[in-house]
């Protein structure tokens, strides 16, 4: 080896035994654990995996509806890694997005005849009120009765889908729709903008500006800080004046709010109306997201996408290679599996 | 008058069976929580149970293998928290979730082709030879098997904790990792022997669902129950006796939505379905003034994992 | 059984804990191994013990070499340590405890499976040493002085004929102290070897048959019972730190006719099982007002109330005529009231963020939206260039730092600025002698520049020396309030066991003439 690449392979090692490292294992596992999964049930691996991959990113259609997916993962993934920063760990992006699209409805259907400079703001206000609502309750849980917010949050959120199958079912059910259980399609105004003729929504965007806003508000605010310190001792906090409570309260709406816009996303551009089975998981694959992402809410972006590739492609292979949709979900336990793994044992080794 | 005792004698009974489930687990969970450990996996671990042992008892025709099979799916899924939680120092509700998500897949994925099959259900115990036993026969005859062997469950868990010298090294290891170590026991032995035997009883829940309850295979047929198992341990007090009542209370809440529905009560059978999840969170929020108050009986060790920020 | 320690050397790191340290024990002796904190006693218990392995040396039992690599050995040898953290479980009974500690049978065997032939054999000695204490107890309930007698009959179930106790008056009331000593000297004449580790006089003198000093890791000299004076043990255990600076502290006329600083007017406050009711205390400016008590009798609880982390239930704290906290007011903390909390390594510093930015938190209500670092990380430099903490990198993340070093920073940040009211539990605790002495001198400084000073205290030592009067807690009340020129140790003692009758709870500030200007260590 001559002397001038030696430094060069230094730093690459360096950077190997850091982060850097621990992403490539994971990767490589993950690639390993796809590839095991698919042969153990029979299936051409190889093509197979390229087949995701293509029917995640291969073409502009494909792309486009990886980023369909990506935007409510973004934003429940948003409203996980908020509290996150806490110290709290809530699992309730499912229940906000889905009272976000309860509230957004309800607001369309309150001001249905309005035109769209009025309906779509009050649409969009409902449903942050709704999903901060559902954000909020735990958080109140938390502060007065202190009752742990993972399993209120939890618990929650089949309350929160069963409000919505309430509704579609009985009261705002659309007349006219035969036994289907839905409310009538939103008007135009209703409508959130679109990109590109693609159905790539205004939401992805919300998520982007969000999570940018929220970076640089926890890391180099003063408002940041008191969320560092608390979620590291609240003892410490309250001696300096923080109040944790207060703050609890805050990443709680804060968050329910970005899971709520998620949910009238959803019901607005994708299903032209609000019925049951709105979210398909995205709470969890949002939670997940998160903790991949090590709750910093700018990696939390890419890994949205990677993870709308891998729904998206799931969607295509159900169809065209007859993957059952549950697959998607194994593939993301099998990720997550493997990365708190490595992040952990990478955590503890580098302790020592 | 003789109406009323009636319908609510088969009322308890319809809260009890729909409360087995739901109490195995949080037999299970209390016991591993016993041991400083929280596992949200439950839920998933109570999906595969159900699944596999649906399938078994749908591919061999015995209900009894099908509980086996199921068991042993718990267990087997269980050890994923185990392996990350003990082997790598992973965060427990992070790899709670992580299991959840992989029995909500894993069942789904393999139990597609069961969907609809038809089993043997276990029978009640009427003419077996628990008809036999002098007066407690005629009680315990309309009750299943599972529901039986859950409620022995409850002494036996409670002999083991409290009166076997086992058990108390079981207990301290959850309230201090570090003095269960400084007197020469090894903490890791018994939370990896708690993460099995919640993976057991989940396990095993989910056979008494699937196996014995509806004797069926949905996709997400648990519906949350390991989760509300999880909140209801806490209602329990780490407490396999407290665990029964707690357990019914979801039962109760379960058998009195399609009591409701059958009375014809004009309340949406969607907002009826709430009660299951809103009556359990309602105790828990009194039941955590009272923990407030008086520590309550929470594992020590927990106290870290579970309250982290506070 | 006899012990040899030969020529033992440790070091860690950069840090020689023991130098060639000989030492032997004799059956049926009772040694006093004294020296101040820091001097190295515990780290050769520590090895005798089987907890680390000396770098050199050798240890000798009953003549032959023997090496002890685990605790578990240690004891199988017949070797038993109490250390000052109790491994006692709270939440579990006197009963469970002992049984826990209890040589394990296997558990297959089916008659040991049920614990009730064991149960006799482990409460032997707890019916012989505390007859009232009931094995159902739960080792919460228990006073500082029981938890300590429980641990010592784990240790004795064990069969130990070597007891090493490490610092076991440190934590219990005079006349506890005394029982204790009792108790060892019983417990030699059985024919056991107890090793008595300490930095108190009393201890030597009350019941060591031999004494042997360490300074600096080193063995200074052992001297018999007999050739014992306290004078001639103070100057072997400080060596050259004799010429150590005084201390100063603020006159008495300074302020004995000034209006108090702070007024705790009939102050009730309670968290979960812990309460303090009825406290009326006065500080003038300057004045140190030392708190003594046995740990757990709510001290933790009026300071907290006193800062603002707990919410009062009656009553009011007044500072210069302005309320400060008030039962009828959310607590609130202040930029002015300082609080140096017990442990601060756990209580008052996030562990996961840099020293810079536990530095700034004393202040952080006035930091800007967006704080500006470089002048808190010139305060921070500045702190640990006085106060030594090391390692010295401001950018380092706290809970890379050793508790002592913690403990210097935290005092550094609290005595940072103007501060009407300081508050500073144990600030020494655990902390070598020479650390100890700067954190005083910091402490005390603060007081002459006009803070009142509320200083809670398990060293009575220490608080005699220097507070200008004594409050003693017990069980939530203030059970006497005492001048250190006119009581003796046995006096504040029986206040803090709750034997003393309070004469009067409330004493104006001492108008008395002031005898001593500065006292120095001895």
């Amino acid at each position: 080896m001559t002397s001038a690449t030696q430094p060069v392979v230094k730093l690459g090692l360096q950077l190997l035994r850091g982060p850097a490292g621990a992403v490539l294992v994971m990767t490589a596992i993950f690639v390993v654990a796809t590839l095991a999964f698919f042969a153990i049930n029979g299936r051409e691996a190889v093509s197979l995996f390229q087949e995701m991959v293509m029917g995640a990113f291969g073409d502009s259609y494909s792309f486009s509806e990886t980023l369909v997916k990506t935007a409510p993962i973004l934003l429940t993934a948003l409203a996980v890694a908020l509290p996150a920063r806490l110290g709290l760990i809530s699992v309730g992006g499912e229940g906000q997005l889905y009272l976000g699209a309860l509230f957004g409805t309800g607001a369309v259907l309150a001001a249905v005849d309005q035109p769209g400079w009025i309906l779509m703001p009050l649409m969009l206000a409902g449903s942050m009120a709704g999903g901060a609502l559902w954000g909020v309750i735990p958080g109140l849980l938390k502060t007065r009765l202190g009752v742990n917010e993972t399993i209120s949050t939890l618990l929650l959120n089949y309350v929160g889908i069963l409000l919505v199958s309430f509704v579609v079912h009985g009261p705002w059910k659309n007349p006219n729709s035969l036994g289907w259980p839905a409310t009538i399609e939103f008007p135009a105004g209703a409508i959130l903008p679109q990109f590109f003729d693609t159905r790539v929504h205004m939401g992805l965007v919300f998520g982007i500006v969000a999570a940018i806003v929220l970076h640089i508000l926890v890391t180099r605010s003063r408002w940041g800080l008191g969320l560092q310190v608390s979620r590291s001792n609240p003892r410490v906090g309250a001696t300096a004046g923080i109040s944790y409570e207060r703050n609890v309260l805050i990443v709680m709406a804060v968050g329910g709010l970005l899971a709520g816009l998620a949910g009238i996303a959803e019901a607005s551009v994708i299903q032209n109306r609000l019925q049951d089975g709105l979210a398909s998981g995205y709470g969890m694959t949002g939670f997940l997201v998160a903790w991949l992402a090590g709750q910093h809410f700018l990696r939390i972006i890419p890994l949205s996408v990677l993870m709308g590739g891998l729904l998206a492609s799931a969607d295509s292979l159900q169809l065209y290679a007859q993957l059952p949709k549950a697959s998607a979900d194994i593939l993301q336990a099998l990720l997550f599996i493997i990365v708190l793994a490595v992040a952990s044992l990478w955590a503890r080794r580098s302790n020592i | 008058m003789e109406y009323f005792t009636t319908e609510l004698l088969t009322l308890l009974f319809a809260a009890l069976r729909s409360a087995t489930p739901v109490l195995a687990v949080v037999l299970g969970e209390a016991m591993t929580q016993r041991s400083g450990v929280i596992n949200l996996g439950v839920e998933g671990q109570m999906l595969l149970g159900a699944m596999t042992g649906f399938a078994v008892a749908s591919v061999t025709g015995d209900p009894w293998l099908g509980v086996i099979a199921a068991c042993c799916a718990g267990i087997a899924l269980s050890m994923v928290h185990a392996i990350l939680v003990l082997g790598c120092g992973a965060n427990q509700i992070a790899s709670g979730v992580a299991v959840l998500i992989l029995g909500g897949g894993l069942s789904a994925y393999y139990g597609t082709p069961f969907v609809g099959d038809k089993i043997d259900a276990l029978g009640n115990l009427n003419h077996t030879f628990v008809s036999d036993i002098p007066l407690l026969g005629e009680f315990l005859g309309p009750i299943t098997p599972t529901v039986l062997i859950t409620l022995l469950a409850i002494p036996a868990i409670s002999i083991f904790l409290f009166r076997t010298r086992t058990g108390l090294r079981w207990r301290s290891t959850g309230e201090s990792q570090d003095i269960t170590r400084n007197l020469g026991h090894n903490p890791t032995y018994y939370q990896l022997a708690a993460i099995a035997f919640g993976g057991l009883m989940s396990g095993f829940a989910g056979a008494a669902l699937a196996v014995d309850y509806t004797a069926n295979w949905v996709e997400g047929m648990t519906a949350g129950r390991g989760l509300v198992a999880v909140g209801l341990v806490i209602v329990a007090r780490w407490n396999p006796w407290y665990a029964l009542p707690a357990a019914l209370l979801f039962g109760a809440s379960e058998a009195l939505n399609l009591k409701l529905q059958s009375w014809g009560v004009d309340i949406s059978p969607y907002l009826l379905a709430t009660l299951p999840y809103m009556i359990p969170l309602s105790v828990l929020m009194l039941s955590y003034r009272g923990l407030r108050a008086s520590g309550g009986g929470m594992p020590a060790g927990l106290r870290v994992v579970f309250q982290s920020a506070r | 059984m006899d012990i040899q320690l030969y020529n033992i050397t440790k070091h860690f790191g950069d840090v020689t804990a023991n130098d060639g340290v000989s030492l032997d024990v004799r059956a049926g002796e009772v040694v006093a191994l004294l020296g101040e904190n820091g001097a190295g006693k515990s780290t050769l218990m520590k090895m005798l013990f089987g907890l680390y392995p000396p770098d050199d040396g050798a240890i000798l039992i009953d003549g032959r070499e023997t090496t002890i690599e685990s605790p578990q050995k240690a004891m199988s040898l017949g070797i038993g340590m109490v250390f000052q953290q109790f491994n006692l479980v709270p939440a579990l009974s006197v009963l469970d405890n002992l049984l826990l500690a209890y040589p394990k049978p296997p558990f297959w065997t089916f008659r040991r499976l049920f614990h009730t032939s064991p149960r006799k054999a482990v409460l032997t000695y707890l019916h012989e040493l505390a007859p009232g204490l009931a094995p159902d107890t739960l080792v919460r309930d228990l006073s500082v002085g029981q938890r300590q007698l429980l641990e010592l009959v784990k240790v004795l179930n064990l069969d130990a004929k070597v007891l090493i106790l490490d610092e076991p008056t440190s934590v219990l009331p005079p006349q506890e102290a005394e029982r204790l000593w009792g108790l060892i000297r019983k417990l030699a004449e059985a024919g056991r070897s107890v090793v008595l580790i300490t930095h108190k006089m009393q201890d030597v003198m009350a019941c060591a048959h031999r004494v042997v000093v360490m300074r600096a890791g080193r063995m200074v000299q052992t001297l018999t019972h007999e050739q014992c004076t306290e004078s001639s043990l103070v100057s072997l255990m400080m060596g050259d730190s004799n010429q150590r600076s005084a201390i100063e502290v603020t006159p008495r006329e300074a302020f004995a006719n000034r209006p108090p600083r702070i007024s705790i007017r009939d102050l009730d406050a309670r968290h979960g099982a812990q309460s303090v009711e009825d406290i009326r205390l006065d500080i003038a400016p300057g004045e140190i007002l030392g708190v003594a008590g046995v740990s757990g009798n709510g001290q933790h609880l009026l300071a907290d109330a006193l800062v603002g982390l707990t919410p009062l239930a009656r009553g009011e704290v007044i500072i210069d005529g302005r309320v400060l906290q008030s039962a009828s007011r959310t607590p609130s903390t202040s930029d002015r009231v300082s609080y140096i909390p017990e442990q601060p390594a756990v209580n008052a510093v996030a562990a996961d963020l840099s020293l810079t930015t536990n530095v700034a938190l004393s202040h952080f209500r006035s930091l800007r939206f967006f704080p500006a670092w470089t002048p808190e990380e010139q305060l921070t430099r500045k702190i640990i260039q006085r106060y030594q903490v090391r390692p010295d990198n401001p950018a380092l993340a706290a809970g890379q730092l050793s508790g002592g070093n913690l403990q210097k920073l935290v005092v550094g940040r609290e005595l940072e600025g103007d501060k009407d009211l300081v508050v500073a539990a144990y600030p020494t605790m655990g902390l070598d002698a020479g650390a100890a002495h700067d954190i005083y001198q910091a402490l005390f400084a603060k007081a002459q520049e006009g803070a009142a000073i509320l200083w809670i205290s398990e060293d009575l030592d220490d608080l005699m020396s220097y507070a200008h009067r004594i409050a003693v807690l017990q069980g939530g009340r203030v059970s006497g309030i005492f001048d250190p020129r006119e009581c003796d140790r046995l006096d504040i003692g029986r206040a803090m066991t709750g034997e003393h009758r309070p004469a009067s709870t409330q004493q104006p500030p001492e108008q008395k003439p002031a005898d001593s200007h500065a006292r120095a260590v001895s």
